[in-house]
């Protein structure tokens, strides 16, 4: 059995993350469907879901999230084992600052090392949790 | 990129298992740059995240009027894809199931380079009452 190498309730490295319209609009528009939804268009928020705002997309969040567990494994170990897993609880409009935070909950050898789980939260600027979940990758 | 006939989405007749959209495209500097630009994140890795493969799947075989709210995102990170390198992009459905009567469906992709690099795979757990969610967020 490999020795374990990250500690228990170990923090990873924090990231903000100012949400603006135009940072919405610019990851809906790194698609290869020109498409409308209710994260680039006010009128499709307000059909669908009664919003007077489009919302940033969750896969956003998962970005952040990704980040952090890539500074915090390194991105030879975060870009070729890392997970992320994440379920949405409120939503994140412009204005909104995130800030994912986590912390080691876990370890397990395993065939290929040690597969080191984190778990991860995404809070906004009132301390409201707008995410959780956790994120993986093999040491 | 190829595209297959678009049919109206009826939640009742997804059937757990059938393929969605199958399709190519070529992942350019000016998409990983793009989306580095949207998520503030210059060393940001897989602009995969916001071509969102499994939605991009699925718009390609369904006409959805309804739209839906992600509830959450499960990544797993294999290799970051290189610009230049065309992407190939499966999508099926995974799952689908009611959840305090509301209806989820469980969409997921897998994406591999023109050279067979596994690179990632995405699932989306999508609520299609999209105003349910919107009247809860509103409180």
């Amino acid at each position: 059995m490999e020795e374990v190498k990250m500690d228990l309730n170990q923090e990873i490295p924090s990231v903000s993350k100012k949400i603006t319209q135009e940072s919405i609009n610019q990851f809906e528009s790194c698609g290869i469907l020109d498409r409308q939804n209710i994260h680039n268009n006010p009128e499709l928020a307000k059909q669908r879901l009664g919003f007077a705002h489009p919302l940033a997309s969750g896969r956003m969040s998962v970005a952040f999230a990704a980040e952090s567990l890539r500074k915090f494994f390194g991105p030879e170990v975060f870009n070729h084992t890392g997970t992320v897993n994440l379920k949405f609880l409120r939503p994140v409009k412009n204005g909104d600052t995130i800030t994912v935070t986590g912390n080691v909950s876990h370890q397990q050898e395993i065939d290929k090392g040690t597969l080191v789980t984190v778990a991860l939260f995404c809070e906004n600027q009132d301390q409201d949790r707008t995410a959780i979940g956790n994120g993986t990758a093999i040491i | 990129m190829a595209s297959q006939g678009i049919r109206e989405f009826d939640y009742d007749k997804l059937e757990i298992g059938e393929e969605l959209g199958s399709y190519e495209y070529v992942l350019t500097q000016e998409m990983l740059d793009n989306f580095r630009l949207a998520v503030d994140d210059p060393d940001a890795s897989f602009p995969t995240l916001a071509v969102k493969h499994d939605a991009t799947a699925f718009a390609m075989v369904y006409e959805d009027n309804t739209g839906g709210v992600n509830a959450g995102n499960e990544v797993e990170f294999f290799n970051p894809p290189i610009p230049g390198k065309t992407i190939r992009v499966t999508g099926r459905v995974a799952d689908k199931y009611l959840r305090r009567d509301k209806p989820y469906m469980v969409i997921e992709a897998t994406a591999v380079d023109e050279d067979g690099r596994l690179l990632e795979k995405l699932r989306t757990y999508q609520m299609k009452k999209p105003d349910e969610v919107g009247k809860k967020w509103k409180k």
